[in-house]
């Protein structure tokens, strides 16, 4: 009980500040795969691969484009194999929802597993 | 010469095991009470022979002797003794020796410590045991073996790969191997416990002790391995979710469940299939773990050694033990008696075993489900960080709610104790103060702050008050400090760190908000086996004028030619400065990568502290047993 007053108590202390430095070119950078390396992101990566898609991304910031409108344009180009965060669309459906499937599956187990001793108790 | 005889020792080797499977098998179930003198004395000579082949591999290192082919393909007679020596396991014919002397090893370990009484257990354990020394020698005679010869003898290696070149590298296998293969001997003794019925406490006295072992073993490992991607890969993270890195998870996880599961069967409450199921699966994923890394099927940072002909092997070697173990387990599964109560303790064990296979399976799917799309319907995505941040991190938030409240409950009854309420609201003030530092806006991150420093305080005065009643369970409230401070220190971690990226020619000036940034100076060096381009940099912080001497290098190794990109870290009690450099190919220009990370040594030091736990744990146990 007090831990649901304290989460609701929490509430009340969000600011909707939010961070200044959050560069929004490095949240693209760090979230794209370096397609010629092994397993780095363009951020991280210096090959000749990742400083163009560097400075694509620059154009397209500076062009007004969203985050959403330039992986868009990189995943059409290269395919999804540049991000690193799997979109969410008729081939990732089971990606995303697996793990939530087996949480409940997990609830479900549990929920037996506790519930049985008690019914022996009656018996 | 070596070759022969390395050679040799191994099918000695293969052929004492077999010796050693015949006679536990002829043993088992006898009306000897104890285990014959002559099985101990042929599990001392295969300890003796696997144990002189690793030897003569590291003698073929040392000496440089490029008959082998193995040395002539991963080592070089310039390189230092060091790596020579950290060689001989740096490749994949060197590391299956390894394992395979560390599960030879186990096995005698626990044929010589473990004083169960129950013999049937003991041959079981043993036979299954050397059933997989034998799989994996056959493994490594037939497809990797490291004593293979070459002719004509080539006079120079290839040499190692630099960035493996390393000390942290050096020490990172071995650390993960006994963490991996140290679970072959629960997974042994869970198919040993099926079969011949020991009770659930005898059986959690029998594989605690390598639970232990296995768990400590494995969290070091990770963390020298974090460590060394930390200031080796040059980009400045310690964790990328690289597949690599999760097969190394994923059996953390489950030895994680299995350390606690093993408390609630040690006191006779339950659970005893499922720390069967539990043992069994730490293999299992220690093996796939492997799979993954060995085949090739993954694309990595860490990818070294990797061939398409030992994933097939693993591969159907997993498939079988997974059939053969779930055939054992549904045919002689006991019957449980079930004694749990909610709100006891037994019912937070359980709920951290839930969480645990929930994380377990999240890493799974991600590591696995790009590969099955891909083979199936020929569609490549990744799955990156962004992907576990978002899908693990809210479910932190009631894991760490557990580890604050489940260790005051007590087992069985569910006699319920109020939360001190101090703990709670100091708990509450410390976040506030944290929050109006910070000011971060994402709920779900403030949410998690708040937990792990509930979690702290809440150890913390566990800590105190049971100081204060003599009866201290150190080795839980350690681990569990060292997992809130991690997490409370990742945080941190994440929300200070400053990266700045940009371009710079030799002398010029870089002002950042907090920082410049001057290039003064570019040298060229010559060292035994690379050439190094050092550049120096000055940065002076522009509020404390305090200033560093930053040295990235550029180093090219001569065998193999590899580029390597050294990064530069000043590192402080509370700060890390970190920066690299690398040319911008026919120019003059230099790409740097500024990078302020706060707390990094404090995130080591809590992983240490929860590694601790489980070694202090260990150690204790031996203490009570001899008293």
């Amino acid at each position: 009980m007090k831990t649901i007053i304290n989460i609701l108590l929490l509430f009340f202390f969000i600011t909707s500040e939010s961070h200044a430095n959050e560069n929004l070119n490095n949240k693209i950078l760090k979230n794209l795969r370096c397609l010629v390396c092994q397993g780095q992101t363009v951020q991280d990566s210096n090959s000749e691969f990742a400083l163009i898609i560097k400075s694509v991304v620059k154009d397209k910031i500076k062009e007004g484009n969203s985050e959403k409108e330039i992986y868009q344009f990189l995943s059409e180009k290269f395919g999804d194999w540049i991000l690193l965060n799997p979109p969410f669309k008729k081939n990732s459906y089971l990606l995303w929802f697996l793990p939530y499937l087996l949480f409940i599956l997990g609830i479900i187990l549990l929920f037996f597993l506790l519930k049985k001793p008690k019914i022996r108790s009656k018996e | 010469m070596l070759s022969n005889l390395g050679n040799t020792l191994i099918i000695v080797a293969l052929l004492i095991s077999f010796l050693l499977v015949f006679f536990s098998f002829k043993e088992f179930r006898t009306n000897n009470n104890s285990i014959p003198g002559k099985i101990y004395k042929i599990s001392l000579l295969q300890l003796f022979f696997t144990a002189s082949s690793f030897i003569i591999l590291l003698l073929a290192y040392v000496l440089s002797d490029f008959s082998l082919a193995n040395v002539y393909e991963n080592s070089h007679t310039n390189k230092p003794l060091f790596y020579k020596i950290s060689g001989t396991w740096g490749n994949h014919e060197g590391s299956l020796l390894l394992w395979i002397n560390i599960l030879v090893l186990f096995s005698s370990l626990f044929l010589f410590i473990n004083k169960n009484k129950d013999k049937d257990f003991k041959i079981l354990t043993l036979l299954f045991q050397n059933i997989l020394v034998i799989i994996f020698l056959i493994f490594l005679l037939s497809n990797s073996n490291p004593f293979s010869k070459l002719f004509p003898i080539p006079l120079e290696g290839l040499g190692l790969n630099p960035i493996l070149q390393d000390p942290a590298l050096a020490i990172h296998p071995p650390l993960l191997y006994v963490g991996f293969v140290g679970s072959s001997i629960y997974f042994s003794a869970a198919l040993a416990a099926l079969i011949s019925k020991i009770d659930s406490q005898s059986l959690a006295i029998s594989i605690k002790p390598w639970v232990l072992v296995s768990w400590f073993f494995q969290t070091v490992g990770i963390l020298v391995g974090s460590i060394w991607a930390y200031y080796e890969l040059g980009w400045g993270g310690y964790w990328f979710w690289d597949p690599v890195e999760n097969s190394s998870l994923m059996p953390w996880f489950v030895m994680t469940a299995l350390l606690h599961s093993i408390l609630v069967l040690e006191r006779r409450i339950g659970l005893y299939s499922w720390v069967i199921v539990l043992s069994i699966l730490t293999f299992t994923m220690s093996v796939t773990g492997t799979f993954l890394v060995r085949s090739g099927i993954l694309n990595s940072v860490h990818t070294f050694a990797s061939d398409p002909s030992r994933g097939l092997f693993i591969l159907s070697f997993l498939i079988i033990m997974v059939f053969f173990s779930i055939y054992i387990f549904f045919k002689f599964a006991p019957n449980e008696s079930k004694k749990y109560t909610i709100f006891s303790k037994e019912t937070f064990i359980i709920a951290n075993n839930w969480f645990m296979i929930f994380f377990l399976g999240v890493v799974l799917i991600g590591t696995l489900y790009p590969v099955f799309l891909d083979t199936i319907t020929g569609s490549k995505i990744s799955v990156g960080p962004p992907y576990y941040n978002l899908v693990l991190a809210p479910f932190l938030i009631p894991l760490l709610f557990l580890m604050t409240s489940g260790p005051n409950y007590k087992w069985i009854s569910h006699e319920t104790k109020s939360f001190f309420d101090l703990v709670l609201v100091l708990s509450v003030i410390l976040f506030l103060i944290t929050f109006l530092l910070i000011k971060e806006s994402s709920f779900l991150l403030n949410l998690i702050l708040f937990f792990s420093i509930y979690l702290i305080i809440q150890t913390l005065f566990d800590f105190y008050e049971s100081f204060k009643k003599k009866n201290i369970n150190i080795s839980r409230i350690i681990s569990h400090l060292g997992f809130g401070l991690l997490i409370f220190f990742i945080y941190i971690n994440h929300i200070f760190s400053q990266e700045n990226n940009f371009n710079l020619k030799l002398g010029e000036i870089k002002k950042t908000d907090q920082y410049i940034i001057k290039f003064e100076n570019l040298e060229e060096k010559s060292i035994k086996n690379y050439k190094s381009i050092v550049g120096y940099f000055n940065i002076s912080d522009k509020k404390t004028s305090i200033t560093k001497e930053l040295k990235p290098e550029i180093r090219v190794y001569d065998k193999p030619i590899t580029i390597t990109y050294e990064a530069s870290i000043e590192s402080n009690l509370f700060s890390d400065t970190y920066l690299t450099m690398s040319n911008i190919s026919e120019t003059d220009v230099f790409n740097i990568k500024f990078q302020v990370k706060p707390f990094m040594n404090f995130i080591w030091f809590s992983v240490l502290l929860l590694s601790l736990g489980g070694l202090l744990n260990f150690l204790s146990r031996n203490k009570n047993e001899k008293n």
